[in-house]
């Protein structure tokens, strides 16, 4: 059976011209296509969503990702947000790393360079999360080659 | 393209240090991976570790002098305390990557500062030992550039 991976963006990365300056013209929709061209070619059926809606991701990230194998995730500022919705998105998190679902936070740029707005990435208690920042489009597929080298690992 | 993985301190111990955090594979276990995966693309990868922070000063300052064209980084524990290696690394004007294998940030607090990173392009981490080939394997499609 393929693995189903759910590729998650947060709020505000419906558009990505403020990233022009170091990753060239990417949007959305070419993230999108590369990961599918990567998904096809390990054989992964891959769901890609965006919203602006932080409720939506939430329930995106608590309901929706019981159907899948492994989540990749861009919070964008999400691990700025409000201490009550930062909990409730560390629980997310923490449900599937439970599960032993790999589960990886990705940015396109590198957070930790100063003049970026979020500064810190997302805390989960318990459970392990993979982290890539910084490589463009690329974040995502070094996150989908390392999910396809660990689910195929774990069986 | 000529790229050095540069490996910080106790990562030597790799395979016998708390396996559960670090996994079961040996540094010379990664380096002999990437150097097979470098071959194939035609990526020259050196390998080296120290657990001196002025070793690891001394090796991005060779980086600078050997027009070496990218710097992948595990500073293990200096990246958390060491400006030298935040200054050597910021003189360098290759592509830069900082590597962890486990991910700081869902560790103690003390991990999660990291000096390295702000003078870094990029950040992979959590990924396991695996993490470091996943890198070596996508070098040629960043914007490196070549010298």
């Amino acid at each position: 059976m393929k693995n189903k991976l759910l590729i998650l963006n947060g709020p505000g990365l419906s558009d990505l011209s403020v990233y022009d300056e170091f990753y060239g013209q990417i949007s959305l929709k070419l993230i999108e296509e590369k990961c599918l061209g990567v998904c096809n070619e390990l054989d992964i059926e891959m769901d890609f969503r965006q919203t602006d809606d932080e409720n939506e991701l939430f329930s995106y990230l608590l309901k929706d990702s019981e159907g899948f194998d492994a989540v990749i995730i861009n919070p964008v500022g999400y691990s700025h947000a409000l201490t009550a919705e930062f909990a409730r998105y560390r629980l997310a998190i923490k449900t599937m790393t439970l599960q032993k679902k790999p589960v990886t936070e990705v940015h396109i740029a590198n957070i930790f360079k100063q003049g970026s707005d979020i500064t810190k990435p997302l805390q989960v208690p318990e459970g392990e999360m993979g982290f890539v920042s910084g490589l463009g489009v690329y974040s995502y597929v070094l996150a989908i080659n390392a999910i396809h080298k660990k689910l195929n690992k774990a069986t | 393209m000529k790229v050095y993985v540069i490996n910080g301190p106790n990562i030597n111990l790799l395979g016998t240090r708390e396996p559960e955090i670090y996994g079961y594979e040996t540094l010379d276990d990664i380096s002999k991976k990437c150097i097979e995966i470098g071959k194939k693309k035609g990526i020259d990868v050196q390998f080296m570790q120290s657990n001196f922070e002025g070793e690891l000063v001394g090796w991005i300052q060779d980086a600078i002098k050997n027009k070496i064209d990218a710097i992948v980084i595990n500073a293990a524990a200096y990246t958390h305390t060491s400006i030298a290696i935040h200054d050597a690394f910021k003189s360098f004007s290759g592509y830069k990557i900082e590597l962890h294998i486990s991910n700081p940030h869902l560790r103690e607090s003390f991990r999660h500062v990291t000096y390295v990173a702000p003078a870094a392009d990029a950040v992979v981490a959590g990924l396991g030992t695996d993490g470091y080939s996943h890198v070596i394997d996508l070098l040629l499609d960043l914007p490196i550039k070549v010298n």
